[in-house]
Protein backbone atom coordinates (compact mmCIF):
# COMPACT_ATOMS: atom_id res chain seq x y z
CA UNK A 1 0.00 0.00 0.00
CA UNK A 2 2.89 2.39 1.07
CA UNK A 3 4.85 1.31 -1.96
CA UNK A 4 1.85 2.33 -4.10
CA UNK A 5 1.25 5.42 -2.59
CA UNK A 6 5.15 5.81 -3.29
CA UNK A 7 4.74 5.14 -6.51
CA UNK A 8 1.92 7.47 -7.15
CA UNK A 9 3.05 10.36 -5.42
CA UNK A 10 5.95 9.96 -7.75
CA UNK A 11 4.50 9.48 -10.93
CA UNK A 12 2.59 12.69 -9.99
CA UNK A 13 5.57 14.44 -9.45
CA UNK A 14 7.84 13.57 -12.52
CA UNK A 15 4.00 13.90 -14.96
CA UNK A 16 4.01 17.54 -13.34
CA UNK A 17 6.73 18.57 -14.12
CA UNK A 18 7.24 17.02 -17.20
CA UNK A 19 3.80 19.08 -17.77
CA UNK A 20 5.00 22.64 -16.88
CA UNK A 21 8.23 22.31 -17.94
CA UNK A 22 8.15 20.41 -21.56
CA UNK A 23 4.63 19.94 -23.07
CA UNK A 24 2.88 23.03 -21.77
CA UNK A 25 4.78 24.73 -24.00
CA UNK A 26 4.27 22.18 -27.16
CA UNK A 27 1.23 23.16 -29.70
CA UNK A 28 1.53 20.14 -32.52
CA UNK A 29 0.12 21.82 -35.41
CA UNK A 30 -1.23 24.34 -33.32
CA UNK A 31 -4.52 22.13 -32.81
CA UNK A 32 -2.68 19.84 -30.38
CA UNK A 33 -1.86 20.33 -26.77
CA UNK A 34 -0.53 17.11 -25.35
CA UNK A 35 -1.71 16.93 -21.36
CA UNK A 36 0.14 14.21 -20.06
CA UNK A 37 -0.45 14.83 -16.21
CA UNK A 38 -3.88 13.71 -16.21
CA UNK A 39 -1.99 10.21 -16.55
CA UNK A 40 -2.14 9.97 -13.32
CA UNK A 41 -6.05 10.58 -12.75
CA UNK A 42 -6.74 8.17 -15.52
CA UNK A 43 -4.24 5.19 -13.57
CA UNK A 44 -5.53 5.98 -9.96
CA UNK A 45 -6.88 2.66 -8.51
CA UNK A 46 -10.52 2.20 -9.28
CA UNK A 47 -11.23 0.94 -5.51
CA UNK A 48 -9.70 3.97 -4.24
CA UNK A 49 -12.70 6.28 -2.90
CA UNK A 50 -14.38 8.71 -5.23
CA UNK A 51 -14.00 11.39 -2.79
CA UNK A 52 -10.29 11.01 -2.24
CA UNK A 53 -10.45 10.93 -5.94
CA UNK A 54 -11.88 13.86 -6.38
CA UNK A 55 -9.60 15.95 -4.06
CA UNK A 56 -6.76 14.30 -5.34
CA UNK A 57 -7.88 15.59 -8.68
CA UNK A 58 -8.57 18.91 -7.71
CA UNK A 59 -5.19 19.74 -5.44
CA UNK A 60 -2.99 18.13 -8.27
CA UNK A 61 -4.63 20.05 -11.02
CA UNK A 62 -4.36 23.37 -8.75
CA UNK A 63 -0.99 22.92 -8.52
CA UNK A 64 -0.41 22.31 -12.54
CA UNK A 65 -2.22 25.56 -12.81
CA UNK A 66 -0.02 27.66 -10.16
CA UNK A 67 2.53 26.22 -12.37
CA UNK A 68 1.46 26.90 -15.53
CA UNK A 69 -0.44 30.16 -14.46
CA UNK A 70 -3.88 29.13 -15.46
CA UNK A 71 -5.80 29.53 -12.35
CA UNK A 72 -8.53 27.06 -11.59
CA UNK A 73 -8.35 25.49 -16.00
CA UNK A 74 -6.90 22.52 -15.05
CA UNK A 75 -8.66 21.83 -11.69
CA UNK A 76 -11.85 22.25 -13.42
CA UNK A 77 -11.09 19.62 -15.76
CA UNK A 78 -9.66 17.21 -12.99
CA UNK A 79 -12.60 17.59 -11.35
CA UNK A 80 -15.19 16.53 -14.09
CA UNK A 81 -12.87 14.43 -15.73
CA UNK A 82 -12.32 12.53 -12.07
CA UNK A 83 -16.15 12.13 -11.72
CA UNK A 84 -16.86 11.10 -14.48
CA UNK A 85 -14.37 8.01 -14.68
CA UNK A 86 -16.25 5.49 -12.15
CA UNK A 87 -19.07 5.83 -15.43
CA UNK A 88 -17.11 5.28 -17.86
CA UNK A 89 -15.59 2.31 -16.70
CA UNK A 90 -18.75 0.75 -16.13
CA UNK A 91 -19.74 1.72 -20.05
CA UNK A 92 -17.23 -0.03 -21.37
CA UNK A 93 -16.15 -2.85 -18.55
CA UNK A 94 -19.46 -3.70 -17.18
CA UNK A 95 -17.83 -6.53 -14.55
CA UNK A 96 -16.01 -3.93 -12.69
CA UNK A 97 -15.40 -6.19 -9.66
CA UNK A 98 -13.33 -8.97 -11.95
CA UNK A 99 -10.98 -6.48 -12.85
CA UNK A 100 -7.21 -8.36 -11.63
CA UNK A 101 -5.77 -5.06 -10.70
CA UNK A 102 -7.39 -1.90 -9.25
CA UNK A 103 -5.26 -0.08 -11.06
CA UNK A 104 -7.10 0.69 -14.70
CA UNK A 105 -4.14 -0.62 -17.44
CA UNK A 106 -3.57 -2.53 -20.90
CA UNK A 107 -2.63 -5.14 -18.53
CA UNK A 108 -5.82 -4.66 -16.65
CA UNK A 109 -8.28 -3.70 -18.69
CA UNK A 110 -7.23 -5.01 -22.13
CA UNK A 111 -6.24 -2.99 -25.09
CA UNK A 112 -9.18 -2.54 -26.70
CA UNK A 113 -11.38 -1.03 -23.27
CA UNK A 114 -8.28 0.67 -21.91
CA UNK A 115 -8.34 2.81 -25.09
CA UNK A 116 -11.80 3.64 -25.25
CA UNK A 117 -11.75 4.38 -21.62
CA UNK A 118 -8.91 6.62 -21.83
CA UNK A 119 -10.09 8.88 -24.78
CA UNK A 120 -13.39 9.10 -23.72
CA UNK A 121 -11.76 10.55 -20.22
CA UNK A 122 -9.12 12.60 -21.76
CA UNK A 123 -11.55 13.77 -24.52
CA UNK A 124 -14.13 14.83 -21.68
CA UNK A 125 -10.35 16.50 -19.93
CA UNK A 126 -10.02 18.51 -23.70
CA UNK A 127 -13.56 19.42 -24.04
CA UNK A 128 -13.78 21.36 -20.57
CA UNK A 129 -10.23 22.86 -20.69
CA UNK A 130 -10.42 24.28 -24.49
CA UNK A 131 -13.89 25.55 -23.44
CA UNK A 132 -13.44 27.20 -20.57
CA UNK A 133 -10.56 28.58 -22.01
CA UNK A 134 -11.61 30.34 -25.14
CA UNK A 135 -14.98 30.66 -23.56
CA UNK A 136 -16.36 32.33 -26.40
CA UNK A 137 -17.70 30.21 -29.25
CA UNK A 138 -16.73 32.77 -32.27
CA UNK A 139 -14.38 29.74 -33.61
CA UNK A 140 -16.73 26.60 -33.54
CA UNK A 141 -14.22 24.72 -36.56
CA UNK A 142 -10.77 26.07 -33.91
CA UNK A 143 -12.28 24.39 -31.05
CA UNK A 144 -13.12 21.44 -32.50
CA UNK A 145 -10.05 21.06 -33.73
CA UNK A 146 -7.92 21.72 -30.72
CA UNK A 147 -10.16 19.31 -29.07
CA UNK A 148 -10.01 16.04 -31.52
CA UNK A 149 -5.68 17.41 -31.31
CA UNK A 150 -5.34 17.79 -27.85
CA UNK A 151 -8.01 14.02 -27.55
CA UNK A 152 -5.28 12.16 -29.77
CA UNK A 153 -2.17 13.33 -28.35
CA UNK A 154 -2.76 13.03 -25.09
CA UNK A 155 -4.18 9.63 -25.58
CA UNK A 156 -1.30 8.09 -27.69
CA UNK A 157 0.74 9.96 -24.79
CA UNK A 158 -1.07 8.19 -21.87
CA UNK A 159 -1.00 4.54 -24.08
CA UNK A 160 2.84 5.17 -24.27
CA UNK A 161 3.52 6.08 -20.80
CA UNK A 162 1.37 2.94 -19.60
CA UNK A 163 3.17 0.58 -21.30
CA UNK A 164 6.33 2.43 -19.82
CA UNK A 165 4.97 2.16 -16.20
CA UNK A 166 3.26 -1.25 -16.33
CA UNK A 167 6.59 -2.71 -17.83
CA UNK A 168 8.68 -1.06 -15.13
CA UNK A 169 6.50 -2.29 -12.50
CA UNK A 170 6.69 -5.59 -13.98
CA UNK A 171 9.98 -5.73 -13.37
CA UNK A 172 10.54 -4.84 -10.55
CA UNK A 173 7.87 -7.41 -9.40
CA UNK B 1 -29.62 16.58 13.01
CA UNK B 2 -28.39 13.04 12.12
CA UNK B 3 -30.38 13.11 8.81
CA UNK B 4 -28.33 15.78 7.57
CA UNK B 5 -25.67 14.39 8.79
CA UNK B 6 -26.46 11.59 6.70
CA UNK B 7 -27.50 13.25 3.74
CA UNK B 8 -24.61 14.96 3.70
CA UNK B 9 -22.36 11.95 4.19
CA UNK B 10 -24.54 9.88 1.24
CA UNK B 11 -24.02 12.88 -1.31
CA UNK B 12 -20.55 13.78 0.21
CA UNK B 13 -18.73 12.71 -3.48
CA UNK B 14 -21.53 14.96 -5.12
CA UNK B 15 -20.94 18.03 -2.85
CA UNK B 16 -17.45 17.84 -2.81
CA UNK B 17 -17.73 17.75 -6.70
CA UNK B 18 -19.58 20.95 -6.59
CA UNK B 19 -17.35 22.49 -4.38
CA UNK B 20 -14.67 21.89 -6.01
CA UNK B 21 -16.06 22.91 -9.38
CA UNK B 22 -17.21 26.32 -7.59
CA UNK B 23 -13.73 27.12 -6.44
CA UNK B 24 -12.07 25.79 -9.92
CA UNK B 25 -14.80 28.01 -11.56
CA UNK B 26 -14.22 30.76 -9.18
CA UNK B 27 -10.25 30.58 -9.72
CA UNK B 28 -10.82 30.48 -13.25
CA UNK B 29 -12.63 33.65 -13.20
CA UNK B 30 -11.23 35.48 -10.84
CA UNK B 31 -7.78 35.17 -11.48
CA UNK B 32 -8.15 35.39 -15.41
CA UNK B 33 -8.26 38.65 -17.01
CA UNK B 34 -9.94 36.93 -20.73
CA UNK B 35 -12.18 34.93 -18.88
CA UNK B 36 -13.16 37.66 -16.18
CA UNK B 37 -13.41 40.35 -19.21
CA UNK B 38 -15.57 37.67 -21.12
CA UNK B 39 -17.59 37.47 -17.99
CA UNK B 40 -18.28 40.38 -17.38
CA UNK B 41 -19.20 41.32 -20.89
CA UNK B 42 -21.73 38.31 -20.84
CA UNK B 43 -22.96 39.32 -17.66
CA UNK B 44 -23.51 43.24 -18.23
CA UNK B 45 -25.52 42.11 -21.92
CA UNK B 46 -27.76 39.40 -19.58
CA UNK B 47 -28.24 42.42 -17.36
CA UNK B 48 -28.35 45.11 -20.07
CA UNK B 49 -31.34 43.06 -21.58
CA UNK B 50 -33.44 42.48 -18.57
CA UNK B 51 -33.17 46.37 -17.41
CA UNK B 52 -34.12 47.23 -21.31
CA UNK B 53 -36.75 44.93 -20.87
CA UNK B 54 -38.33 46.35 -17.75
CA UNK B 55 -37.95 49.79 -19.11
CA UNK B 56 -39.91 49.64 -22.14
CA UNK B 57 -42.66 48.38 -20.02
CA UNK B 58 -42.42 50.48 -16.87
CA UNK B 59 -41.60 53.79 -19.15
CA UNK B 60 -45.40 53.54 -19.90
CA UNK B 61 -46.37 54.19 -16.53
CA UNK B 62 -44.67 57.61 -16.82
CA UNK B 63 -45.64 59.02 -19.82
CA UNK B 64 -48.49 60.84 -18.75
CA UNK B 65 -46.18 62.98 -16.38
CA UNK B 66 -43.88 63.14 -19.28
CA UNK B 67 -46.40 64.88 -21.46
CA UNK B 68 -47.22 66.99 -18.78
CA UNK B 69 -44.25 68.15 -18.21
CA UNK B 70 -43.08 68.93 -22.10
CA UNK B 71 -46.53 70.57 -22.18
CA UNK B 72 -45.27 72.74 -19.47
CA UNK B 73 -41.93 72.89 -21.34
CA UNK B 74 -43.66 73.94 -24.63
CA UNK B 75 -45.13 76.77 -23.08
CA UNK B 76 -42.27 78.25 -21.41
CA UNK B 77 -40.40 77.99 -24.65
CA UNK B 78 -43.68 79.63 -26.77
CA UNK B 79 -43.57 82.04 -24.37
CA UNK B 80 -39.71 82.82 -24.98
CA UNK B 81 -40.05 82.22 -28.95
CA UNK B 82 -42.24 84.99 -28.44
CA UNK B 83 -40.47 87.32 -26.72
CA UNK B 84 -37.36 87.09 -28.95
CA UNK B 85 -39.54 87.91 -31.69
CA UNK B 86 -40.85 91.12 -29.84
CA UNK B 87 -36.93 91.65 -29.46
CA UNK B 88 -35.96 91.30 -32.72
CA UNK B 89 -38.57 93.29 -34.10
CA UNK B 90 -38.01 96.04 -31.72
CA UNK B 91 -34.22 95.85 -33.00
CA UNK B 92 -35.25 95.71 -36.61
CA UNK B 93 -37.09 98.75 -36.51
CA UNK B 94 -33.71 100.92 -34.10
CA UNK B 95 -31.79 99.59 -37.53
CA UNK B 96 -34.20 101.02 -40.10
CA UNK B 97 -34.69 104.45 -38.11
CA UNK B 98 -30.57 104.23 -38.09
CA UNK B 99 -29.74 103.63 -41.26
CA UNK B 100 -32.77 105.13 -43.48
CA UNK B 101 -31.07 107.98 -45.36
CA UNK B 102 -31.96 111.33 -44.58
CA UNK B 103 -31.26 114.59 -46.68
CA UNK B 104 -28.75 116.77 -44.97
CA UNK B 105 -31.68 119.54 -45.71
CA UNK B 106 -33.78 117.49 -43.41
CA UNK B 107 -31.63 117.35 -40.39
CA UNK B 108 -34.44 119.65 -38.14
CA UNK B 109 -36.00 116.33 -38.87
CA UNK B 110 -36.46 112.86 -37.55
CA UNK B 111 -38.02 109.83 -37.68
CA UNK B 112 -39.98 107.67 -35.21
CA UNK B 113 -40.12 103.89 -36.58
CA UNK B 114 -44.00 102.31 -36.05
CA UNK B 115 -45.97 99.31 -37.37
CA UNK B 116 -49.07 99.57 -38.94
CA UNK B 117 -51.45 97.11 -36.74
CA UNK B 118 -54.49 98.27 -38.99
CA UNK B 119 -54.99 99.86 -42.44
CA UNK B 120 -57.62 99.90 -44.95
CA UNK B 121 -58.13 100.85 -48.70
CA UNK B 122 -61.24 99.92 -49.59
CA UNK B 123 -63.84 102.22 -47.88
CA UNK B 124 -64.15 105.38 -48.77
CA UNK B 125 -62.47 107.21 -46.26
CA UNK B 126 -59.49 105.10 -45.11
CA UNK B 127 -57.51 105.46 -41.88
CA UNK B 128 -54.66 103.67 -40.39
CA UNK B 129 -53.88 102.24 -36.96
CA UNK B 130 -49.77 102.34 -35.79
CA UNK B 131 -48.35 100.77 -32.77
CA UNK B 132 -46.66 104.11 -30.92
CA UNK B 133 -48.02 107.00 -29.06
CA UNK B 134 -47.68 109.52 -27.30
CA UNK B 135 -44.88 107.75 -24.84
CA UNK B 136 -42.92 107.34 -28.35
CA UNK B 137 -43.35 110.74 -28.95
CA UNK B 138 -45.82 111.04 -31.38
CA UNK B 139 -47.94 113.93 -31.52
CA UNK B 140 -51.26 115.25 -33.76
CA UNK B 141 -50.15 116.69 -37.53
CA UNK B 142 -47.19 114.68 -37.72
CA UNK B 143 -46.54 113.34 -41.07
CA UNK B 144 -46.02 109.38 -41.96
CA UNK B 145 -44.05 108.21 -44.58
CA UNK B 146 -42.55 104.53 -45.53
CA UNK B 147 -39.83 104.01 -48.01
CA UNK B 148 -41.47 104.94 -50.73
CA UNK B 149 -43.54 108.06 -50.56
CA UNK B 150 -45.97 109.49 -48.23
CA UNK B 151 -48.59 107.74 -46.39
CA UNK B 152 -50.99 110.09 -44.14
CA UNK B 153 -50.57 112.56 -40.83
CA UNK B 154 -51.56 111.26 -37.82
CA UNK B 155 -54.98 112.47 -36.48
CA UNK B 156 -55.29 110.86 -33.28
CA UNK B 157 -53.18 109.99 -30.95
CA UNK B 158 -53.12 107.71 -27.71
CA UNK B 159 -50.58 106.92 -25.19
CA UNK B 160 -49.32 103.41 -27.18
CA UNK B 161 -51.73 103.47 -30.46
CA UNK B 162 -52.09 106.44 -32.95
CA UNK B 163 -54.85 106.59 -36.09
CA UNK B 164 -52.98 108.22 -39.15
CA UNK B 165 -55.12 109.51 -42.10
CA UNK B 166 -54.73 107.85 -45.28
CA UNK B 167 -53.70 109.53 -48.15
CA UNK B 168 -56.94 107.71 -49.18
CA UNK B 169 -59.00 109.53 -47.94
CA UNK B 170 -60.97 112.63 -49.53
CA UNK B 171 -60.32 114.76 -46.36
CA UNK B 172 -56.61 114.55 -46.51
CA UNK B 173 -55.11 117.29 -49.09
CA UNK B 174 -51.53 117.16 -48.95
CA UNK B 175 -49.11 120.28 -50.45
CA UNK B 176 -47.10 119.22 -53.53
CA UNK B 177 -45.72 119.98 -56.79
CA UNK B 178 -43.78 118.64 -59.90
CA UNK B 179 -40.03 118.26 -59.51
CA UNK B 180 -38.43 120.68 -61.19
CA UNK B 181 -40.96 123.06 -60.91
CA UNK B 182 -41.81 125.21 -58.46
CA UNK B 183 -45.51 124.94 -59.13
CA UNK B 184 -47.52 123.93 -56.52
CA UNK B 185 -50.97 121.95 -56.28
CA UNK B 186 -53.14 119.98 -54.24
CA UNK B 187 -53.23 116.20 -53.39
CA UNK B 188 -56.35 114.74 -52.89
CA UNK B 189 -57.53 110.75 -53.36
CA UNK B 190 -60.53 110.54 -55.53
CA UNK B 191 -62.24 107.68 -53.88
CA UNK B 192 -61.81 105.25 -56.95
CA UNK B 193 -58.12 103.47 -56.91
CA UNK B 194 -55.75 103.01 -53.87
CA UNK B 195 -53.10 103.44 -56.33
CA UNK B 196 -54.32 106.79 -58.14
CA UNK B 197 -55.10 110.75 -56.46
CA UNK B 198 -55.74 113.53 -58.44
CA UNK B 199 -53.41 116.77 -58.05
CA UNK B 200 -55.23 119.59 -58.60
CA UNK B 201 -55.52 123.38 -58.53
CA UNK B 202 -52.18 123.39 -60.83
CA UNK B 203 -51.91 126.86 -62.10
CA UNK B 204 -52.58 126.88 -66.03
CA UNK B 205 -48.96 127.80 -67.00
CA UNK B 206 -47.52 124.73 -65.28
CA UNK B 207 -45.41 122.91 -67.14
CA UNK B 208 -45.17 118.80 -67.21
CA UNK B 209 -44.63 115.40 -68.91
CA UNK B 210 -45.99 112.44 -67.98
CA UNK B 211 -43.61 110.42 -65.98
CA UNK B 212 -42.84 113.83 -64.12
CA UNK B 213 -41.99 113.09 -60.31
CA UNK B 214 -44.52 114.33 -58.03
CA UNK B 215 -43.16 115.64 -54.68
CA UNK B 216 -44.26 117.44 -51.52
CA UNK B 217 -43.88 121.37 -51.68
CA UNK B 218 -42.84 121.76 -48.03
CA UNK B 219 -45.09 124.56 -46.96
CA UNK B 220 -46.19 123.09 -43.79
CA UNK B 221 -44.40 121.36 -41.11
CA UNK B 222 -46.37 118.30 -41.94
CA UNK B 223 -43.59 117.14 -44.73
CA UNK B 224 -40.71 118.38 -45.38
CA UNK B 225 -40.03 119.40 -49.26
CA UNK B 226 -39.47 116.87 -51.76
CA UNK B 227 -41.00 113.32 -50.15
CA UNK B 228 -41.51 111.36 -53.23
CA UNK B 229 -45.79 111.62 -53.95
CA UNK B 230 -45.92 109.69 -57.38
CA UNK B 231 -45.83 110.09 -60.87
CA UNK B 232 -47.45 112.32 -63.25
CA UNK B 233 -49.72 109.75 -65.40
CA UNK B 234 -52.25 112.16 -67.64
CA UNK B 235 -53.85 115.20 -68.06
CA UNK B 236 -58.14 115.20 -66.39
CA UNK B 237 -60.81 116.77 -67.04
CA UNK B 238 -61.06 120.08 -64.39
CA UNK B 239 -63.39 121.52 -63.00
CA UNK B 240 -62.16 125.26 -62.62
CA UNK B 241 -60.58 126.38 -66.24
CA UNK B 242 -58.67 128.76 -64.59
CA UNK B 243 -56.46 125.43 -63.13
CA UNK B 244 -54.90 122.23 -64.36
CA UNK B 245 -55.80 118.53 -63.08
CA UNK B 246 -53.35 115.80 -63.34
CA UNK B 247 -53.61 112.67 -62.51
CA UNK B 248 -50.71 111.10 -60.05
CA UNK B 249 -49.87 107.30 -59.95
CA UNK B 250 -48.80 106.86 -56.10
CA UNK B 251 -45.31 105.67 -55.12
CA UNK B 252 -46.33 103.88 -51.85
CA UNK B 253 -48.41 100.12 -52.03
CA UNK B 254 -51.29 101.19 -49.52
CA UNK B 255 -51.92 97.21 -50.00
CA UNK B 256 -48.69 96.41 -48.45
CA UNK B 257 -48.44 98.77 -45.74
CA UNK B 258 -45.96 97.42 -43.07
CA UNK B 259 -43.27 99.60 -41.47
CA UNK B 260 -43.25 103.28 -41.61
CA UNK B 261 -41.52 105.90 -40.22
CA UNK B 262 -42.78 109.75 -38.52
CA UNK B 263 -41.42 112.40 -39.07
CA UNK B 264 -41.15 114.75 -36.53
CA UNK B 265 -40.26 118.27 -36.99
CA UNK B 266 -38.17 119.63 -34.09
CA UNK B 267 -39.34 123.00 -35.06
CA UNK B 268 -42.63 122.44 -35.09
CA UNK B 269 -43.40 123.64 -31.59
CA UNK B 270 -41.62 126.58 -32.38
CA UNK B 271 -43.41 127.46 -35.41
CA UNK B 272 -46.54 126.89 -34.24
CA UNK B 273 -46.00 129.27 -31.67
CA UNK B 274 -44.55 132.02 -33.60
CA UNK B 275 -47.31 131.49 -36.36
CA UNK B 276 -49.98 131.73 -32.76
CA UNK B 277 -47.94 134.58 -31.25
CA UNK B 278 -48.10 136.42 -34.71
CA UNK B 279 -51.83 135.80 -34.47
CA UNK B 280 -52.58 137.00 -31.38
CA UNK B 281 -49.90 140.30 -31.66
CA UNK B 282 -52.12 140.64 -34.56
CA UNK B 283 -55.34 140.40 -32.74
CA UNK B 284 -54.52 142.49 -30.03
CA UNK B 285 -51.88 144.90 -31.66
CA UNK B 286 -55.00 145.85 -33.81
CA UNK B 287 -56.98 147.39 -31.10
CA UNK B 288 -53.84 149.63 -29.75
CA UNK B 289 -53.11 150.64 -33.26
CA UNK B 290 -56.78 151.72 -33.77
CA UNK B 291 -56.81 154.11 -31.19
CA UNK B 292 -53.73 155.54 -32.48
CA UNK B 293 -54.83 155.94 -35.99
CA UNK B 294 -57.84 157.69 -34.79
CA UNK B 295 -55.87 160.17 -32.92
Amino acid sequence: MTRTALFYILLGLILAISQVVVFNHICLFGVAVPFVFIYLLIALPLTLGQGKVLTIAFIYGLVIDIFSDTMGLYALGSTVMSALRHPVVRLFFPREDELTDPRPSVDSLGLAVFLRYSVTLTLIFSIVVVLADSFVFFNPLRILLLIAGSTLITTALIVALDFITVNRREKRL
Amino acid sequence: MLNLYRFILRYSTWILFIIYVIASSWLLFARNPYQRHVWLTSANAVSGALYSATNSVTSYFYLREINEDLQVRNAQLEHEVLALKNRIANYQAMEFADTARIDSSLSRYHFAVAHVINNSVSRPTNYITLDRGSDDGLRPEMGVVDQNGIVGIINVVGKHTSRVISLLNPYLRVSCKIKGHDVVGSLVWDGVDPSMAILEELPRHAVYEPGDTVVTSGYSSVFPEGVPVGVVLERVAAREENFRTLRVKLSTDFTTLSTVRIIIDDLADELRTVEDDGKTERKTSIPQKMPSTAQ
